[in-house]
Parts: structure tokens; C-alpha cells; sequence
């Protein structure tokens, strides 16, 4: 019988170090882990280096608390319902440290953590302003390929001491069913020294098994896994229930102004004790209202 | 131009960017236009066009207006869903992508493209939605197409930072930073402009019809010469305005 890794937010959270780099697994909309954010919020959980390809509303709510030093993103946005406002502020202002890539870099950074290799060599980055300050801050350079002669960008592994992932289906050894597009996901769950997934619905092990092949992260690289209903609500569980654009527009709005944003989190973060007092906040109606529909998944 | 004529800017910039892709190509697009630009050419001139959403779609089939690439209205009836290495990596760094659409809030004389922030007074005042995979596709792809409203703080004679690049500084100097390809159009509601072959310098290719070069010229921040001889770009045909309508677009919710 292999380990039971089915663990409390709350205790996930508090084994997060001060100081800690975080790789958040949204995008945009979609698949942010926002109960787990919420619950670093609540436990003031600080100086972290946030890492991730495209930014949502998860590095917004954490940029905004003032948890994080510095970002290593491709940017990001609310897609319609608006921009990373908090995040966008904090940059302007320079109250965090931003070193930009591409979304292509990063998932490099990520597989090269992955595989175990110091660096990975690519071609995207040249001649974008974005390369000068990761060479400077040495987590890039530029090289020849020794074999053909062309100019390459050499880019750093990238190792987060946490991965955090939002998913459709997972067991309590941690194996994944992760429906939809998977992003930069996979990859940095795999470079991450620790991986914890939040899953909308635990599935019996016996039922992976018999179809492994649907397995899409295997448990071997998952440390936690948190089962919680709506836990990336307000973004998209593909195939589980829809982004809330009205909340999004709202948060989008509100998180214009410090005081907005703090407003913000006195609703429903700091003023709600845990996950499910932030879903009663909500409301059930409002939820059931979001539940997808099962042919398109939305 | 516009209502006057029967069809909207949108749908002339969607016209002209389907007219610029060819069967069998295969696509990486964003949400809006480009999306549409590249059915228009499926249900014309270009059946086996295909099309790749970077977020990790391929040819998917929306039927319900979505909200950004996140949205998984976009990702209803693809044929398969995967990551950024595929998309990005495999596809777009190995060299599978022929075409690539970009926007962005600055597009400068070279082709260069600012998604990141705009300056005063050299000082960053205000930030957008920054790289994501526009610097992947602005430096891999086989050809780039710009799509983007014309406008002159829109247009510079330099970009507030390249996020994308373009040119560069003209000449060979994006070849000599071991960049391929390159922006070969941009799409604007005035015109369609082109890069000259040597210097690289953005040339208008032709004026939309009812357009005043002189107009052109004054939304752009920057010297624009012809590429050739003037020409305007041919009106969308009815059947194109036809499919756009019926098929594409019917509620109107990209076009209007």
C-alpha cells in the first residue's frame, strides 16, 4: 500500500517556507489554485519568488497581499474581464522584482529542471528587450551552437521549491487526470521539488489503475494531494463548472486601487475562515449556476 | 469607408488577413480577428488550413463567443489538447508554424512589437498583458501578420520596449541577432502595409477603399513610403461578407 498523501490546505500551506519559489499552475481564466492562494493569504505566508508562464488571477490575489518578491512570468492577464492590475501596479511602482520571458522560456526552464540538465539551449528571446536583464541577472545567456555555429539564448533550469496545480481528478497516491489543455503545467510540476495538487474530485486508486493510460502526471512527482470542491472557482475547471465573469469583472475592478483590493480580500479572504466559508460567501445557487455542461465541457 | 460601404472595418481587416494565408498552412492564432481570418480562408480558398491555439489547442471548432485564449469556449471540439512544449516548442521552435498572428499596443517602423508597457518621459507608466508566447511567435514563426488599429501613438518611430521582435534595427540586423522569418504584413482598418525587402522599413502595400493615404500617413509615426504603386485593397466580395455573416460570425459577437 503506498503512502496516503491526501493532506488538510491548511497544514499544505503552513509547510510552505517564508522566502519559498512558488510555481502557480492558472492561466488567465483557468485552473488557478486560488483556494490554495487564498489559504497563503490567510497565513501571511511571504517573500516568496513566484514562477509561471501566464499570470492570473492566483499571482494577482498573491502580488496584491503583498507576499511576493519577485516574478519570473511571460505576464498575463484577466483575458476579458480585465489586467493584472495588482501585479501591473507592483511592477510600475517597483515593489517587486520582475524578470519577464516567454511563455516558450519558461516551460524550457521547466523541462531542463525536469530532466536534471543545467541549461536548456533555444531560440526564442533573441532580439526581444526581455533578454538583456535575465543575462544580466544570470539566469540566461547567449551562446554559439557548438555543432551548427547559429546563435542560441542558453536558459537556466528552473527548480520551484513548490509546484501548485489545480485538477479535475486525482487518487490519494497523487495521480492526475488533468482534463484540457495542460499549459506549462506538467513541467513544473515535474521540475518542483515539492508538487501539491488541489483536486476537485478524488478518485478511488483501484480506478486509475484500470485505466492508466488516462493518467496524466503520475503520482510519483505529487507530495499533497488537497481535495476541495471549486477550488479554483472564480476560474474555469474545464469539464467541472465555468469561470464566474461577473466575480472576475468585479475583482477585476475593484483590484484597480489598493483600497479596492483590500476590499476585496476583507470579503472574501480575510473574512472568511476557510475554503468553504469563501464558497458560502459565494452562494450555492451561484455555483450550481456554473456547473459545466457535460458535451462541452464548459 | 465603413457602413457606408456595406461591410465594417473589422470585416475588411478579417478580409484582407484570410486573402494573406494559404491552403494547408498551418496557423497559430489568437482570440478575435486572426481566429476569424483563418476560417474565412477555410471556408474559401483554404480548406486544409489548421489551426493552433498556443495555450495547447489544436484546430479546435468554438461554437459560443469566448472571452480570451483561458476561455475553454475556444477549446470546444479540437482534435487534441496539449502543452505549451508541443505548441510552442515542438510546433512553433520546430519550425511546423508557417504563420503567426500578433497585436499589440505599439508596433514600430521595423515591425516591432511592445505588449509589455508604454513610457512618459522614458519612465514605464503603464503595463499590459506583456510577452506570453508573442516573443515565441514573433521570433519563430515562419511569417508573422500584424493585425492592429491604426493609430498614431500606436505606430512609433520606435517601440516604448520590443517585446517581440520584429526588424529590429532594419537591414540584416535581425538575421544577424539568428532570427528566421519575420512580420510580412500588417492588417490595420486603413491599409495593408508590407516590410521593403531591404531595409526593412514598413511600406504601404494599398489604402482600404474610401481611404486617404494622406490619413494613413497621419496615423503613423513614422515616414510611410508606397511599396509600389498605390493600390487599394478589393473590397470584400459578397460571398465573403456572406460567410462572415451567416457562418462565422452570425451573432455578430466579434464583428458586430
Amino acid at each position: 500500500m503506498n503512502p496516503d498523501k491526501v493532506r488538510s490546505l491548511q497544514e499544505v500551506v503552513a509547510s510552505v517556507p517564508e522566502g519559498a519559489h512558488v510555481a502557480l499552475g492558472g492561466f488567465a481564466i483557468s485552473g488557478c489554485p486560488i483556494a490554495f492562494v487564498h489559504e497563503m493569504i490567510r497565513q501571511r505566508r511571504g517573500r516568496l519568488t513566484l514562477s509561471q508562464a501566464v499570470g492570473g488571477m492566483d499571482t494577482d490575489l498573491l502580488v496584491g497581499a503583498g507576499l511576493v518578491e519577485t516574478l519570473i512570468f511571460g505576464g498575463g492577464s484577466l483575458d476579458r474581464a480585465g489586467l493584472l492590475n495588482r501585479v501591473n501596479e507592483a511592477i510600475l511602482l517597483g515593489r517587486v522584482r520582475v524578470l519577464e520571458q516567454s511563455s516558450l522560456a519558461i516551460t524550457l526552464r521547466y523541462h531542463a529542471g525536469a530532466l536534471g540538465i543545467p541549461y536548456i539551449p533555444t531560440r526564442t528571446l533573441l532580439g526581444s528587450e526581455m533578454l538583456e536583464p535575465l543575462v544580466e541577472a544570470g539566469e540566461a545567456e547567449v551562446a554559439e551552437d557548438p555543432f551548427e555555429g547559429q546563435r542560441i539564448v542558453r536558459l537556466r533550469a528552473l527548480r520551484p521549491d513548490v509546484a501548485v496545480l489545480h485538477v479535475q481528478m486525482a487518487d490519494r497516491q497523487g495521480n492526475c487526470r488533468i482534463l484540457g489543455p495542460t499549459w506549462d503545467n506538467l513541467e513544473k510540476a515535474r521540475a518542483a521539488r515539492r508538487t501539491v495538487v488541489l483536486t476537485e474530485e478524488l478518485v478511488d486508486e483501484q480506478e486509475f489503475r484500470r485505466s492508466p493510460e488516462g493518467t496524466v502526471l503520475s503520482g510519483l512527482y505529487v507530495d499533497a494531494v488537497v481535495p476541495l470542491r471549486f477550488s479554483a472557482y472564480p476560474t474555469a475547471c474545464y469539464r467541472k463548472y465555468d469561470y464566474d465573469f461577473e466575480h472576475l469583472r468585479r475583482y477585476a475592478t475593484l483590484a484597480q486601487t489598493e483600497e479596492g483590493f483590500a476590499q476585496y480580500l476583507e470579503e472574501y479572504v480575510l473574512g472568511t475562515s476557510d475554503h468553504e466559508g469563501y464558497l458560502s460567501r459565494v452562494g450555492e445557487e451561484r455555483l450550481r449556476d456554473l456547473v459545466a455542461d457535460p458535451e462541452r465541457g464548459y | 469607408m465603413g457602413r457606408s460601404q456595406g461591410y465594417s472595418p473589422s470585416e475588411m481587416m478579417v478580409v484582407a488577413a484570410s486573402r494573406l494565408l494559404r491552403d494547408g498552412e498551418l496557423v497559430l492564432v489568437g482570440l478575435g480577428l486572426p481566429q476569424l481570418a483563418c476560417l474565412l480562408a477555410k471556408a474559401t480558398h483554404a480548406p486544409r488550413l489548421r489551426m493552433v491555439l498556443e495555450i495547447g489547442v489544436l484546430e479546435p471548432e468554438p461554437v459560443d463567443p469566448a472571452i480570451g485564449i483561458a476561455d475553454p469556449r475556444l477549446w470546444y471540439r479540437a482534435t487534441c489538447h496539449t502543452s505549451f512544449t508541443e505548441t510552442l516548442g515542438i510546433l512553433l521552435q520546430g519550425g511546423r508554424i508557417d504563420v503567426g498572428f500578433l497585436g499589440g499596443a505599439q508596433v514600430d517602423r521595423f515591425g516591432n512589437i511592445n505588449s509589455t508597457h508604454v513610457c512618459e518621459d522614458g519612465r514605464p507608466v503603464r503595463r499590459f498583458r506583456g510577452s506570453g508566447g508573442a516573443c515565441d511567435i514573433a521570433a519563430l514563426a515562419g511569417r508573422v501578420i500584424i493585425i492592429t488599429p491604426h493609430e498614431r501613438r500606436r505606430f512609433p518611430e520606435r517601440v516604448d520596449y520590443r517585446t517581440s521582435p520584429g526588424f529590429l534595427e532594419g537591414g540584416r540586423s535581425r538575421e544577424a541577432a539568428g532570427l528566421r522569418g519575420g512580420p510580412v504584413h500588417v492588417i490595420t482598418d486603413l491599409a495593408v502595409l508590407g516590410f521593403d525587402a531591404d531595409t526593412r522599413e514598413m511600406r504601404l502595400i494599398s489604402v482600404h477603399p474610401g481611404v486617404d493615404p494622406e490619413a494613413v500617413r497621419e496615423a503613423t509615426g513614422f515616414p510611410l513610403a508606397w511599396a509600389g504603386e498605390p493600390q487599394t485593397t478589393p473590397p470584400p466580395s459578397p460571398e465573403e461578407l456572406e460567410i462572415l455573416r451567416t457562418r462565422i460570425d452570425p451573432h455578430g459577437w466579434y464583428l458586430r
